[in-house]
């Protein structure tokens, strides 16, 4: 519960700013409401996958929490500013089976639980990694061009990029948490490959390893106005015993801005994260 | 004496060992016969029509003495802001009191060496390269430092009534013929707007006129309102030059964070 505590609801922001102003270039129904269901807007010949984007969160309820998580629970999935998707806190958790860990990595997992999570970078304030960008409960803004898709995160004020200038992916990369991405567009969905990931990176609040060995292929497609599926590959032998597959369902988040939030502002909590 | 401490961190830290994508040719980029970047062809322009202030920019820099590092370059007024305005900053008398103080203390309280973000006019002359992506309603700086970004609304929105304040503040801009004009508000108190610790206060308007002179020269002119610390508005012009066939590396402040227990004063 600590450390979910920290992420989540240090995020909380007092006064809403431009949180009530109308996004241009949304369709919009006869009672002035967004009309997610309107088909996927285009930009340069492609779709534009350009938004604010949520994961589909856990709906509220009695018990709600970030279900699937392994071991211990980590807080509430609704209430407060952002519901959690169930992704957040087990990328694994609509896998039939759980995520396919190497024995060691398994052990691993037992243990971050068992410890509450205190070691996730993310309670360090340390970066996220290019997967975890797209589970935060605060959201992510997609900006499109044609050379680059960018996603900036609510979390950290931090962004990634996906290079679509027709480059390929480098040969020797130096490791980097969000690796070194770039995209192609097959049809209407941009088909995203990323190598170059430093080691010891987290996948969800349960603590699920990823390796330097890992290759992610993510597959954008937005399906209608207000819907976003990514369609995330993990291949990363050395710490999974065979590759797997999540879809990622994203909300659209209309008539919103991003805010600043900056998690080694004031920073006090690290000290006081502790396991059993 | 600011060097040694903050800029080892910053600049060197910086480094990469080895260049990642640093040798692949930016498309877009006109070029001489003998194909290199032609950085004096035309600023180019977007498809809507405006001046497109995309690409890689780099702090324009000038050798000064660094102390311990000696003759270094070093990004103009990054350090001080005071020889880019006429007679210096017109600081109140405890900002500039306040600033003397922390330079005579080598700057060790600056928000860099806690791995907090930059104000909005550091990071225009940071050492580390910044990323301009240019949508129609949005210009994004994507900032090589601790890899963040700083949006500047370009919908028509006009700026929030009574913002939270924030590090970079609230940035609406207008096209005004070949300039862009970026009007800010909202910003936290206790910023640092150069490297010896000119401060701003939450009662800071910052203005900056973007303008991409040739494809290769970006000018910005920022000009700063904050009666609270300063008896007069002034303004400073940096220039930034574009860096072509590169693109930005990773730069998390806080990995391996060793230096922060020794940061000395005097």
């Amino acid at each position: 519960m600590r450390i979910a505590a920290v992420i989540l609801l240090a995020v909380v922001p007092l006064t809403a700013q431009w949180l009530h102003y109308p996004t241009p270039g949304v369709p919009r129904l006869p009672n002035g409401k967004p009309n997610l269901g309107a088909p996927a807007p285009r930009t340069a010949g492609h779709p534009d996958l350009s938004g604010i984007w949520q994961l589909e969160p856990v709906p509220c309820g009695p018990g709600a929490n970030f279900a699937g998580l392994s071991g211990a629970a980590v807080g509430p999935g609704c209430g407060g500013d952002y519901g959690a998707g169930r992704e957040f806190g087990n990328i694994g958790a609509r896998l039939a089976g759980g995520l396919p860990y190497q024995p060691w990595a398994a052990e691993l997992v037992k243990q971050r639980s068992a410890d509450f999570g205190k070691d996730d970078p993310v309670a360090w304030c340390k970066p996220a990694g290019a997967l975890r960008l797209l589970t935060f409960p605060p959201y992510r803004k997609i900006i499109q061009t044609p050379a680059v898709t960018v996603i900036l995160s609510e979390r950290d004020v931090t962004f990634r990029q996906i290079l679509t200038d027709g480059r390929s992916l480098p040969k020797d990369p130096e490791p980097s948490w969000n690796g070194y991405s770039v995209g192609k567009w097959q049809a209407d969905t941009l088909v995203v490959e990323t190598v170059g990931f430093r080691d010891g990176t987290w996948l969800d609040r349960s603590g699920s390893p990823m390796t330097e060995a890992a290759k992610v292929t993510e597959k954008f497609r937005r399906t209608n106005f207000g819907n976003l599926e990514i369609e995330v590959t993990v291949d990363d032998p050395k710490a999974y015993t065979k590759p797997w597959t999540v879809r990622l369902h994203q909300l659209l988040v209309p008539d919103t801005e991003l805010l600043d939030y900056y998690c080694q502002d004031n920073e006090k909590d690290a000290v006081h994260a502790v396991g059993k | 004496m600011f060097g040694r401490l903050i800029l080892a961190s910053a600049l060197f830290a910086g480094a990469s060992a080895s260049a990642q994508w640093l040798n692949i040719t930016t498309p877009g980029i006109p070029r001489t016969a003998d194909g290199k970047p032609n950085l004096t062809a035309p600023a180019p322009s977007t498809a809507d029509g405006k001046p497109d202030l995309s690409g890689m920019w780099a702090a324009t820099t000038e050798v000064i003495d660094r102390g311990p590092l000696g003759p270094t370059a070093t990004p103009r007024y990054w350090l001080d802001l005071g020889p880019g305005v006429p007679g210096g900053l017109p600081y109140q008398p405890w900002a500039g009191d306040l600033r003397n103080a922390r330079f005579a203390a080598n700057s060790k309280d600056h928000p860099m060496t806690q791995c907090l973000p930059l104000s909005i006019v550091l990071m225009h002359s940071h050492p580390l390269s910044r990323k301009v992506i240019q949508i129609p309603g949005l210009v994004g700086i994507l900032s090589e430092y601790n890899m963040m970004y700083r949006q500047i609304f370009t919908d028509g929105r006009p700026l929030p009534v009574d913002p939270q304040p924030s590090f970079n503040g609230y940035s609406v801009g207008k096209w005004d013929r070949d300039a862009l004009v970026v009007e800010t508000i909202g910003f936290k108190d206790g910023l640092w707007l150069d490297g010896r610790g000119s401060p701003s206060t939450d009662a800071a308007k910052v203005t900056e006129r973007f303008r991409r002179v040739n494809f290769g020269t970006l000018e910005i002119e920022i000009t700063v309102q904050d009666p609270k610390a300063y008896t007069r508005p002034w303004s400073v012009k940096v220039t930034q030059s574009l860096m072509a066939d590169t693109d930005l590396l990773e730069f998390v402040c806080l990995e391996n964070e060793k230096d922060r227990p020794h940061m000395a004063g005097k």
